[in-house]
């Protein structure tokens, strides 16, 4: 397992690029959002652009080095040494939640930076596990991409196409910009309803019912997205 | 008689309703080269598939060091070391990485020392920290040949190893092989080329249909079938090869 762990830890490293693209869009929404802080709220800004980075993760990082991996026959290699398929999971997942981590952590400072935004200690804390719990969401919509689709190129270009849908509609959606019954939809598809409790955790004084409701959303999601993408997921690209 | 390190009983294979492989059986000794060749969509993937433990077959036996894949998998991925068709190591990890990797893997502990022996051994010494993807097709192999044999498995297997590669390079995995076979290594080997089954196999088997339809050494084939019209018909400069017996008996007609 360490072995493999150092293996994803620097396959990830030399791809750093690909961090940097996803954290590009949250630092955008940063700074160009600026002047709505006030009017919206930093817990807000600060969980959309956490939403948009867990978004980028799972669909653009996660599904593509899957896709890629699995297309190139590392996982086959893998397969064929006494290494259990779990533990080659498992060891992608540990990359992904340190992702998640340092999106998160660059968010916060980012915020901090641009915007001013500060939370409380417990702010912050619940905000990591919040950032977690949404991220499951998005790695298990990942899984589903790369276990429906075998070719790297269609699962490259499908879940960039998710990616923009979701970051579009749920961005605008929430703001009303596309009319009350799709911000309505949108307060419970997955990028609400993650959006909701990390803006809930920043300011856990406001937690309430419809943080618990929306909590509930995302763990069903996450939960779903996974075991329908770990169940539908082949090892080999070959048909 | 060497122990046999893989002993495939009545292996079949299916895929639905299409039965792949039939009633397959085989084995491979310690210190023995042994090639199944077999037009495309014989068999000869879905079998080695099988003895990879990528792929669970209807029914049959096997044993790998004696370890019985289906009650013992890791045990018995424990005991060979597998070099698949494509190169399939992360194009991001340097040499040194990969070794480090699968050494981890197998738990093969290797000091500065060792692995500067390694890289010794496929002519890599001053390549260990150059990334995989900018190897060579060659050196690739050698890399991939060596992971294969990082923890010395009784059994290696080699899923046409030689493709593409030049023919200096082709000769000199030629020579690995043959060494490994000398340090009591046995090897399972697919290949397209009759040129290499004939070099470098001390015993082949020819898979048609999901069915071996012959096995024997090289020479001993040759000599058995060379009487066959079938054979004579495929034979193309007079004298008769293993090519001319395996046209012979798989057939003219060019497989999908």
């Amino acid at each position: 397992m360490t072995s493999l762990l150092r293996a994803d830890f620097t396959t990830q490293w030399r791809n750093r690029k690909s961090f940097i693209l996803i954290l590009i869009v949250p630092v955008i929404i940063l700074m160009s959002w600026k002047g709505l802080v006030d009017k919206l709220g930093g817990a807000f800004v600060l969980a959309n652009c956490i939403t948009v980075g867990l978004t980028a993760i799972g669909l653009m990082g996660y599904s593509n080095s899957v896709a890629r991996d699995r297309e190139k026959g590392i996982f086959q290699r893998l397969r064929v040494a006494p290494v259990a398929p779990g533990a080659i999971m498992i060891s992608r997942l540990c990359v992904q939640l340190a992702m998640i981590l340092l999106m998160t952590t660059a968010v916060f400072i980012g915020g901090n930076y641009f915007d001013k935004i500060t939370l409380s200690a417990s702010g912050y804390l619940m905000g990591y596990i919040s950032a977690f719990i949404g991220g499951a969401v998005y790695l298990g919509l990942g899984q589903m991409v790369v276990g429906l689709i075998k070719n790297a190129e269609t699962v490259h270009s499908t879940s960039r196409l998710i990616y923009f849908i979701f970051i579009m509609v749920g961005m605008f959606g929430e703001l009303g910009v596309l009319g009350k019954q799709i911000g309505e939809l949108v307060k419970y598809s997955p990028y609400g309803t993650v959006k909701h409790i990390l803006a809930s955790s920043f300011q856990p004084a406001t937690w309430d019912q419809s943080s618990f409701i929306a909590l509930l959303f995302t763990i069903c999601y996450a939960v779903v997205f996974s075991i329908l993408g770990i169940r539908w997921f082949r090892w080999n690209a070959a048909k | 008689m060497n122990e046999a390190v893989l002993e495939v009983t009545g292996l079949n294979i299916f895929y639905g309703n299409f039965q792949a492989v039939k009633e397959v059986s085989f084995s491979v000794n310690a210190g023995e080269i042994f090639g199944l060749l077999g037009p495309n969509g014989a068999g000869k993937t879905s079998t080695l598939s099988a003895v990879e433990g990528l792929l669970m077959p209807a029914s049959g036996k096997i044993l790998v060091g004696g370890y019985d894949n289906a009650k013992n998998p890791r045990n018995a991925r424990a005991n060979m070391g597998v070099q698949l068709q494509a190169t399939s190591f992360q194009p991001e990890l340097t040499v040194t990485e990969i070794i480090r990797l699968y050494g981890g893997i197998y738990g093969v502990t290797l000091t500065e020392e060792n692995l500067q022996e390694v890289l010794l051994s496929i002519k890599l010494q001053n390549d260990g920290g150059k990334r995989f993807g900018q190897l060579s097709g060659g050196q690739q192999q050698r890399v991939s040949l060596v992971i294969a044999m990082i923890h010395q498995p009784p059994l290696v297997l080699l899923d046409e190893p030689t493709t593409g590669l030049d023919p200096q390079s082709r000769r000199q995995l030629w020579e690995r092989m043959e060494y490994l076979r000398g340090k009591g290594h046995g090897i399972l080997l697919t290949t397209h080329s009759m040129e290499e089954a004939e070099s470098v196999c001390d015993r082949i088997a020819i898979i048609d249909h999901g069915q071996i339809v012959a096995t024997d050494v090289p020479a001993r084939l040759i000599e058995k079938n060379r009487d066959r019209p079938e054979v004579i018909k495929a034979s193309r400069r007079g004298k008769i090869t293993l090519e001319d017996v395996f046209i012979g008996l798989t057939g003219q007609e060019i497989r999908s």
